[in-house]
């Protein structure tokens, strides 16, 4: 114990020790509060919408049942969804910035509205945010770098490394605390406020799997660090070289890779579904009415004995062709899907390579803020849709009226259940 | 005027023999042109992809059927921002904007498809254009190369035996900054091939691409002065390269980051659902067209009857309902234009409020110089969502005129029940030829020059701040000597 001690003191005389220790605390501090602050905007955001929703519904509420058509409450009703952050989200925050976290849907075609962005600054978004996943990819492993290059060659140029080597009992030990207390502390530093951010937002286990991969990832920059201090170059040499290389592993590389994935997946078809599917819906208008509806029953048999549509216009017909628009992309929509996991999936693979790559996707992952979360909420709002549409059908189909009542008869959104 | 060269070319010579700046300067070299080459490829065939789906619409617009007029602004129509040549050089914001816009009645749309959104999270790292190389990893490159100069000379005493020699702290200074900045003009050449090529076959604007240039050859040649200015001020080389890696991970790594969150902070951005509500909500307190007690509606059609001179709608020789889709479409494109101006206006102060970031680090500046010089700023999509919605207004008015025109009031109340009347309303297809096609108008020259300039003031505010630097530091080693 005291052996700690003593190398403890001799690290902190150190001119760099103390402030670097101390800026690492603070850049992490001021990261978990960043990120805390935006998952509370967004919750707040959330639960901001809710009485204007309300608000909105009751005014159409006051107007429709006067004419009792079901068909203005469909047309005329948006419903809200939203994806609540998860406890963790606060670290990692990934595309939350950028993908809409809330989105108000109606029962019509579906494709038509799931692409929709939201509102956002893009020149805020472009550099990227400052959230703990920042500060522990990015810049730990250049603080790693600051105290580990010149940790065996500095002694031999201060003249002491024969010296210390040959009073130790066990030279190897010596070195291994010195690069376990320097690695710690500054592990420490860095994990310290995110374990008060995770206590704070209340995230539990999963909050001790995100502190397993930092340490991870700290421990494989440390060897990286051990492993070029040891080459025995002159500290000026060691320094340059850990900064090139983590110059290369977490901006040039994943840089390539990107340009290599984005080139090797295209993935236009979402452009390209968007167009097809206004051409089905809209044609929908000038096709025989009884085709679009035999068309229709395919998918949904249970309407096939209700009245057949007569005259110009009625609502069963319009809603028809507004599925029917949404099932005539759908290999579409599947293919874009696809395409996005595709270009996921291979950053996972890069990750096993790139070590930032790889920190940043496990964190994401089990802060819920990834691609598959992305898509997760896509499914839910799909799900939800579904439900929507069954529930106006039976007031379409049966002409049965639509009454204030009624529209408290509406599914709602659920929230996902915590994972 | 010999001696800085005899200093410039020894410090060369000693550049030769790092190995690690070599492979460095070597590295820069290839992912520059790497990066160009890629960007170029992919701006091309971004734009090629956009001008053909723009091409797909306008033709698919003009080759629907005999309609109702109504239906047509029910079907809309996309417009696609077609890319700057300059977003070779630096993509700015359209990677995060989306470059596609459904255009329909009643409603306004955003922008979607952006390629961020479709990419995963490596793009969040930064994607390689020339922009990003010379604005991020060229003055890494500069530091590794040029955090010696001086403080070498210092540390291995050799600074006396040059002073023996009658050297002067200016000519040293000099040499030094000769053999740096040397070395960072040869890391421009590659861009500034690149925007040569952009001119000369993609029809740049000359002035825009010389004045990008400028202001790159401007940006590394802070770095190159205030490296030596470090290097020159510092007792040890070790310092000096422990300080400017410090100051690059401040300046372009953390500040850049941490300047959107104070100004989401201090500006927070509406979401889109509220802001589509409000409309609603507005709109409701205006009017409501399907009430018959409306008090709006019921003055309108008051005054359209006074000004034809008739007492029911049914003798207007106009089709009343299209003219009630004209005020109705009046009153919510009016809302929208003032929802979109306090969005812009929210965002302009966010954008300022990262602007003063810009005298933290002079990254944020050229970033901003930059995409305003490329016609990729933010301002430029802000006019892109503009003229689209200008567009949008014009085309749903006139199919709306059309149909106060073109189809009779009697007509258009019994379309639904009476099939002969449903046939008439549908109006002969060459009206769907005679709307416009979209053009965008990009930023102009003189738009472009004029949006650069806060950002070209900040920077040579800090061209004065580097300098001085630099004189304080060239005292400091005057005493030493």
């Amino acid at each position: 114990m005291s052996l700690w001690l003593h190398e403890l003191r001799l690290f902190l005389r150190q001119p760099v020790a103390l402030p670097t220790l101390l800026l690492m605390l603070l850049l992490s501090g001021a990261s978990v509060w960043a990120g805390l602050s935006e998952v509370a905007r967004q919750r707040e955001t959330i639960a901001r919408i809710q009485p204007q929703q309300a608000e909105d519904e009751a005014a159409l509420a006051a107007w429709v049942p006067e004419r009792g058509d079901a068909g203005d409450a469909a047309y005329y009703s948006f419903h809200p969804t939203w994806d609540a952050p998860s406890t963790l989200a606060f670290a990692a925050l990934g595309q939350r910035d950028i993908a809409p976290y809330i989105l108000r849907i109606r029962a019509l075609a579906l494709e038509g509205q799931i692409h929709e962005s939201e509102n956002y600054n893009a020149e805020l978004a472009l550099p990227g945010r400052f959230d703990w996943a920042f500060v522990l990819a990015y810049l730990a492993p250049l603080f790693l770098i600051l105290l580990l290059h010149d940790i065996f060659s500095g002694e031999r140029e201060a003249g002491r490394h024969q010296f210390l080597t040959v009073m130790a009992r066990s030279s190897r030990r010596m070195w291994a605390r010195r690069v376990l207390l320097r690695g710690g502390l500054l592990s420490a530093m860095l994990l310290l406020p995110f374990a008060v951010g995770a206590l704070l937002s209340g995230s539990g286990l999963p909050a001790l799997a995100v502190a397993g991969v930092a340490a991870l990832y700290l421990i494989v920059w440390t060897l990286i660090c051990v492993g070029v201090a040891r080459a025995g170059r002159r500290s000026l040499a060691n320094a340059a070289s850990l900064a090139a290389l983590w110059l290369f592993l977490t901006l040039v590389a994943p840089g390539l890779a990107l340009l290599a994935i984005n080139g090797a997946i295209p993935v236009r078809q979402g452009v390209e579904l968007t167009l097809a599917q206004r051409e089905a819906v809209h044609a929908g208008w000038d096709k025989p009415k009884a085709a679009t509806m035999d068309a229709f029953f395919r998918y949904h048999p249970e309407w096939r004995n209700t009245p057949p549509v007569e005259g110009g216009f009625h609502w069963k017909w319009y809603h028809a062709f507004q599925h029917l628009g949404d099932r005539s992309v759908a290999d579409q929509a599947a293919a874009y899907r696809d395409g996005l996991k595709a270009r996921d999936l291979w950053t996972r693979r890069i990750g096993y390579v790139l070590p930032a790559v790889g920190a940043q996707v496990a964190i994401h992952r089990l802060a819920q803020t990834d691609l598959e979360a992305q898509q997760a909420y896509e499914d839910r709002i799909r799900a939800y849709y579904d439900r929507l549409r069954r529930f106006y059908y039976p007031y379409i189909f049966d002409d049965r009226p639509f009454t204030a009542e009624d529209f408290q008869r509406a599914p709602r959104w659920q929230e996902a259940p915590p994972a | 005027m010999s001696l800085v060269l005899l200093i410039a070319r020894n410090e060369g010579r000693l550049m030769r023999r790092n190995r690690v700046a070599q492979l460095a300067v070597l590295m820069l070299l290839l992912l520059s042109v790497v990066a160009t080459l890629t960007s170029v490829a992919h701006r091309d065939a971004s734009d090629a992809l956009r001008a053909r789906f723009q091409a797909q619409a306008d033709s698919a617009f003009d080759g629907q059927p005999a309609r109702h007029p109504h239906r047509m602004v029910h079907y809309g129509h996309f417009v696609f921002r077609p890319l700057p040549a300059l977003a070779a050089f630096d993509p700015g914001v359209d990677p995060f904007t989306g470059s596609t816009i459904f255009l329909e009645g009643h409603r306004q749309n955003s922008a979607n498809f952006g390629d961020v959104r479709q990419s995963s999270l490596l793009a969040r790292f930064g994607s390689l254009t020339p922009a990003f190389v010379l604005q991020v990893l060229a003055p890494l490159v500069l530091i590794f190369v040029g955090f010696g100069a001086v403080a070498r000379e210092r540390e291995q005493g050799t600074l006396r035996v040059l002073k023996a020699h009658g050297t002067t702290t200016g000519a040293l200074v000099a040499g030094k900054l000769l053999a740096l900045g040397t070395i960072a003009a040869l890391m421009l050449l590659p861009a500034l091939l690149s925007l040569a090529w952009l001119v000369a076959v993609e029809g740049a604007a000359l002035a825009a691409a010389f004045a990008l240039g400028f202001g790159y050859a401007g940006y590394l040649l802070l770095w190159t002065v205030g490296i030596v200015a470090v290097s020159s001020a510092v007792r040890s080389a070790r310092t000096a390269l422990m300080a400017l890696l410090s100051l690059w991970a401040f300046a372009i790594v953390l500040v850049p980051r941490v300047a959107p969150d104070v100004a989401l902070a201090m500006v927070p951005s509406p979401t889109r659902l509220e802001t589509d509500i409000a409309v609603h909500r507005d709109l409701r307190r205006i009017g409501d067209s399907h009430d018959p007690d409306d008090p709006h509606f019921n003055a309108f059609k008051a005054d359209v009857l006074r000004r034809y001179g008739v007492d029911t709608v049914e003798l207007l020789p106009v089709n009343y309902r299209g003219l009630l889709a004209m005020e109705g479409e009046r009153l919510t494109s009016g809302l929208f234009d003032a929802y979109a101006r306090a969005q812009f206006k929210g965002e302009r102060e966010q954008g300022n409020i990262v602007a003063a970031f810009g005298l933290l680090s002079p990254t944020i500046a050229l970033r901003s110089l930059s995409m305003a010089l490329a016609g990729t700023d933010l301002e430029a999509h802000r006019s892109f969502l503009q003229q689209a919605e200008a567009y949008r207004y014009a085309i749903v008015q006139q199919l709306n005129q059309l149909q106060a025109e073109a189809v009779t009031y009697a007509d258009d109340g019994s379309r639904n029940s009476d099939p002969e009347a449903g046939r008439r309303v549908r109006i002969d297809p060459r009206h769907w030829h005679d709307i416009p096609d979209f053009a965008y108008r990009g930023p102009s020259l003189h738009e472009r020059l004029m949006a650069a300039g806060l950002s070209a003031a900040v920077l040579l505010v800090w061209a004065l701040l580097v300098g001085l630097a630099l004189r304080a530091a060239m005292r400091r080693l005057g005493r030493a000597f």
